[in-house]
């Protein structure tokens, strides 16, 4: 194919994703009807006929048959996907044709363009490509990463719970009604957030047992085996503030029996108590005192001792078996 | 470790990556399950707490609940201070047993130790549980 063939083309190519584009312009910003909430169906006066279905769906947003808050979203979503589908297909077709070169792939540009600047590869390089022999792959080494895991999870729903939650003694029991009858996936969201808080405990116990056994916390490693004391106690802390949120009887009962509890050390036991409690009873004040460990001071400590115990542990590496 | 061993060895990135991936997209699929199951089954809530009645049964969560059982058996003051106590024992440790590993068997009789201290704690649970 010569010069001028090949760049007719492209020139009329060019074109064609213009007017594409206008057209993908046009429809997504096309004026929307008004909505009245459900699907607009003529009226009909036979009493024979099934009842309309008033479902909302997918593309009744996209056709315009239903409109609400989220119609210019979907609307967007699915001419714009589209839209970037085809200039990507275009750029890439068009680059190929162009150059007669190989088509190099965007993450690999992405990081050129990033290494050019920084030079992050010679840091990365040594990190990223450490071999990892055949020992390290058992299932064992992975209860570590999974309670890891396990945190994000608690992180991500935690913070869905807490646009929701309100921690006052008042408007707390009435909060998780909410969150489970009213927001969409809510129940769903709060179900997770219990059992994974469940297997998070579970998994950091496994890890910790593995860790023993094998004797992995013997030097040089002492450091990493008292970070993960340390988050192993944060974990069960995190148990014991949750519990008490729901303001529910069990978590009332619970936090009195299990603050009693702490009352009852010696030497610092009422101190233990009214720290706890920030009072003499549990009141308002603890579930305020509860919460903002739960949220702030737990996650804030857990995630720095996580740091410190990520780093030692990639500077030391896994303790080989016997 | 021996040669055969090593050469089996793969690169951290991206071989390893995507195998702890796999096991990770693998408990995200369980905990969209449970969310799922969540949507018809929900956490759910007791009655509003009430700081004049107190409820006949009160029981903490399974992971307190062994603690709890042994409360029944021993001094209020002694059960208290047992968990602090291991906390402190458990942090310093590494500072207590620093000896290498020379044979297998020290690892035997750890394994040996957490297997029975497992099974006391499930034993206590179980027991708490039921009664």
């Amino acid at each position: 194919m010569n010069t001028i063939s090949r760049r007719i083309l492209l020139f009329t190519l060019t074109l064609l994703i213009i007017l594409c584009s206008a057209a993908v312009v046009h429809a997504v910003t096309a004026e929307i009807p008004p909505s009245t909430g459900v699907a607009t169906l003529p009226e009909t006066s036979s009493p024979a006929l099934p009842e309309p279905n008033k479902d909302t769906c997918f593309h009744c947003h996209v056709s315009g048959s239903f409109t609400n808050l989220w119609t210019p979203f979907a609307r967007w979503i699915v001419f714009g996907a589209a839209g970037v589908v085809f200039l990507f297909g275009f750029t890439r077709s068009a680059s190929v044709w162009r150059s007669k070169s190989e088509w190099i792939p965007i993450p690999q540009r992405v990081m050129a363009w990033i290494d050019e600047r920084y030079n992050i590869y010679d840091v990365l390089e040594p990190i990223l490509s450490k071999p990892v022999p055949e020992w390290q792959r058992h299932w064992w080494y992975c209860l570590g990463g999974l309670t890891f895991f396990f945190f994000c999870v608690q992180g991500l729903t935690g913070i869905m719970l807490a646009f929701y939650y309100k921690p006052t003694p008042d408007a707390a029991y009435a909060s998780i009604q909410m969150i489970e009858n009213e927001v969409l996936f809510g129940s769903a969201i709060r179900m997770v957030h219990h059992w994974s808080a469940n297997g998070m405990i579970v998994l950091a116990f496994a890890h910790m047992i593995r860790v023993f056994v094998m004797g992995a916390y013997k030097p040089p490693r002492e450091l990493n085996w008292v970070s993960g004391v340390v988050l192993l106690t944060a974990t069960l802390a995190f148990g014991f503030t949750g519990y008490l949120l729901p303001w529910d009887q069990r978590a009332f009962w619970a936090t009195t029996v299990g603050t009693e509890i702490a009352g009852s050390l010696p030497v610092i036991g009422d101190l233990a108590l009214v720290f706890l409690r920030a009072g003499w009873n549990v009141t308002g004040l603890t579930l305020s005192r509860f919460y903002a460990l739960h949220v702030l001071i737990l996650p804030l400590v857990t995630v720095a001792s996580m740091g410190l115990h990520f780093l030692m542990i990639r500077r030391q590496g896994l303790k080989e078996p016997l | 470790m021996s040669e055969e061993k090593e050469n089996n060895a793969i690169p951290f990135f991206p071989d390893h990556v995507a195998l702890e991936a796999k096991v990770a997209l693998g408990f995200a699929v369980l905990l969209v399950i449970v969310g799922i199951i969540g949507l018809f089954l929900p956490v759910g809530l007791q009655e509003p707490a009430d700081p004049m009645e107190t409820p006949l049964h009160t029981k903490p969560e399974w992971y307190f609940l062994f603690l709890y059982q042994l409360l029944k058996f021993i001094p209020k003051t002694i059960g208290a201070t047992a968990p602090v106590v291991a906390i402190l024992i458990l942090s310093i440790w590494p500072f207590i047993d620093r000896k290498p590993d020379k044979d297998p068997r020290a690892v035997r009789i750890r394994l040996i130790i957490s297997i029975a201290l497992v099974l006391i704690i499930i034993g206590l649970t179980i027991w708490g549980e039921v009664t």
